[in-house]
Order: structure tokens, then sequence, then C-alpha cells
């Protein structure tokens, strides 16, 4: 069967997905969708799953800046077989929790032989503050964003960090909060990954290199009614092993196009929640030809459907049905054939 | 520098390209735009509700 195409699989963060929007709950979608493409090109919401990952040959992690910005075709992805990470803490996390995280750090070079640079703490707390939109997707703000960017800067200039992982202290959600409770149920809005996606974006918008983030928290009560979908981040101290594993081989962004790179010319899929097209990568590829391929059963907060704003693509239930677009169109399979009825030739 | 979030409503438009390239100029008006998405599109009335965080550098 032919597998030389490349898929990007998007899960918008913070809005909600019911498949996707929790704690690495998308990977095994991913898993299953990048063995029937060459390359599977996704984004660390899909790929994190705090304490465990799948780390994939082919499957590119791909922060959402850059992800937009491969999109428009002004970035290139360039494969690595590995990158040195740097560890940058923002300054508000209290020693204890401090130390779980360096913990963290030291265990993902010893135990997985990931090449980090010495760490980083900022130079004043970051102070990051959780929002919600009308719309009902999160997002947050920071209130020291230049301290963020000089200890980025310092871990690329002065400890030769390719990559960032970044883990800054997160305002804890009171158990009983209802927003909580939900998220570790199964439902609703991840409250805090849509402050997680500005603070990467603004590492990759500024440096051009791979970042991701983990949220610094203190463990939770224990409880007996934890949803799987939200389990992964019950489980351990932090959230960081994933980021360091992803980050370790994420690919590099480059602005000039090279003979192996691959550029947003090479997508030929793209898989996305039925109700959340309007996001920047998806329309610029909408317009490159690509197919675009929507997926019904991944409700979202948002109501954005590919219809809507003249965006042609093929909607089907589910990733599994999805899976069969893929391996129909790449086997030269008409999809109408598969079907129960197919329609006569017309003569022209 | 500092984030800002935005919310607009906008004139939908007949290409996704054409979508992309009216929010990108609407953005810039308030800084650089670091996310963006459009979070509802009304048929009827022909608009979309835009929600965005842009990055304003101090002057």
């Amino acid at each position: 069967m032919p597998k030389d195409s490349t898929a990007l699989l998007l899960v918008p963060t913070g809005i909600g997905a019911a498949i996707g929007g929790y704690a690495g709950d998308a990977i095994p979608v991913a898993k299953m969708i990048s063995q029937v493409v060459g390359t599977l090109i996704t984004h660390p919401n899909v790929l994190n799953g705090a304490g465990l990952y799948w780390p994939m040959d082919n499957t590119l992690y791909v922060e959402g800046y850059a992800l937009d910005q491969f999109a428009k075709g002004n970035w290139h992805l360039q494969r690595v077989n590995s990158n040195r990470v740097g560890l940058l803490l923002d300054k508000g996390i209290e020693p204890d929790l401090l130390l779980r995280h360096l913990q963290v750090a030291e265990a993902s070079r010893a135990t997985l032989g990931l090449e980090l640079s010495d760490y980083l703490v900022t130079d004043e707390p970051l102070e990051i503050t959780l929002q919600t939109s009308a719309s009902g997707a999160s997002w947050g703000n920071i209130t020291n964003p230049s301290s963020l960017l000089r200890g980025a800067d310092k871990l690329i200039n002065l400890a030769q960090a390719q990559a960032i992982a970044v883990v800054t202290r997160f305002p804890e959600e009171p158990p009983e909060s209802i927003v909580l409770q939900n998220y570790r149920q199964g439902f609703g809005v991840d409250p805090l990954s849509g402050a997680e996606a500005v603070i990467s974006h603004l590492i990759v918008q500024r440096f051009g290199i791979p970042a991701a983030h983990a949220p610094a928290l203190n463990p939770l009560p224990l409880s007996q009614d934890i949803s799987p979908k939200a389990a992964a981040e019950e489980i351990g101290y932090s959230f960081l092993p994933s980021v360091l594993v992803g980050l370790s081989r994420a690919p590099r962004y480059i602005n000039k196009y090279q003979s192996n790179s691959i550029s947003s010319a090479d997508v030929d899929y793209v898989i996305t929640p039925a109700s959340a097209c309007g996001g920047s990568a998806l329309l610029s590829l909408a317009s490159k030809g690509a197919t675009i391929i929507a997926v019904e059963e991944n409700h979202t907060q948002m109501r954005v459907f590919p219809e809507s704003l003249g965006i042609k693509a093929i909607r089907v239930k589910s990733y599994l049905e999805a899976v069969g677009v893929i391996v129909s169109k790449n086997c030269g399979i008409s999809l109408e054939s598969l079907g129960p009825n197919i329609s006569r030739l017309e003569r022209l | 520098m500092s984030t800002h979030y935005i919310s607009a409503e906008m004139d939908l438009q007949d290409t996704p390209l054409k979508v992309q390239e009216l929010i990108e100029s609407e953005l810039t008006k308030h800084g650089e735009a670091l996310r963006w998405a459009i979070t509802q599109v009304d048929e009827e009335t022909q608009k979309l509700t835009l929600e965005a965080i842009v990055i304003k550098e101090e002057v």
C-alpha cells in the first residue's frame, strides 16, 4: 500500500475537543493515522500525555505557531536526529515543586538518554492568569512576558539550546471548582491549555525554534471519579516528561526550502474536528489543495464548519472513517465506489 | 511587551484565502497576531466572529 503521503492532524487546544481536549487523549488517533501515511505532522497538544507519550519515527512534533507559519509557506520543517533541550523554569515555582521538575529533567537524561542543556530560572515570576473567552475557549496572559523571553534567549545563546521546554507556575483551581471537576471527569474545556499556547507561541514567534510548555501545579487530592481521558495528569508530580520527549526530536524550522525539508505543498491531508475549521493553518492549507477531512464526532466549543467558510471538505463521523478516506485515496480508490449507490456517468 | 485578547466581528468572504487575508489585515491594526481563530459563523448575517491574542510592544 502506498504510504508516502503527508498528513496534518489538528486538534486545536483549549476549545474543549471531545477527543484530544484532555490529557494526551488523541495519542491513539495519532498512532493510528501514523500507520497509513509516510509523515504525520501534529502538535504538542495531541502528543503530550503528561508522563505518558508514544514516540513515533514518522511523526513530527510541531508547535502551533510554527504550524501556522508552516501552513502559510513561510517556514519549512527539517527533520533532526535530536535536539539539545533547554529547560526554562518560572521563578514563581516553589522550591519543592521546582525540584520535582529538575528531577524529571535528570531522569529523562538518565533513563531516555535525552540531551539537555543546563537549566535556567527566569529573573522574575511570570505570573500567569487564566481566562475564558466569549466562545468558551480558554486563554491566558503572562504578566512578565519579557522575563520569559530573556530566559529563552539565554538558554539559546549561552547554553546552545536548540529547543525550549518551559515550565510556568499556573494558578491553582480549588478542587471544588466546577471547571476543574468537569475537566477531571472528561467534560468541558481544559482551563490551562489556552494560556499554555500563548506561552509557547511567544517563544516560537520570537526565536523560531521548537518550544512547548508544561504547567507546574501541586498534585490534586486523590479522587475515584477521574475520567480515563484526564487520568494522565493525575499520576505524577509533573507534566514535563512528554514535553521533553517531544522536543528532543522536534523538527527545526527553516525559512529556506531544502530538498530534504517538508513544506506546506507536501501536505496531502488535514484532519480536523468538523466544528473547528476557523484556524489559520487550516485556512492556509485549504487554499493550497490539501484534502480536508472533517471529523464530526470530535465535538468542540467552536461553531465553524467547513462549508460556512467555503472550505471543500470530506465529512466523516469518526477518526476510524478518516483513516479509511486516507487509505482509499492513497490507493487510488474513489470514495464513491465504496458506497451502496454509484451515480451514472453523464455525457458532457 | 504585553499580550492582549481581541474579539471582533467581520464580514464573511467567499473564499478561505480572502477570509484569512481580511483577518490578518484587521489584526495588524491591534498589534502582532500570536494566535487567532474564527469561533462562529452566522450564515444568515454573513458575519464571522474572530478571537485573537496579539502582542503589543511597549513604546
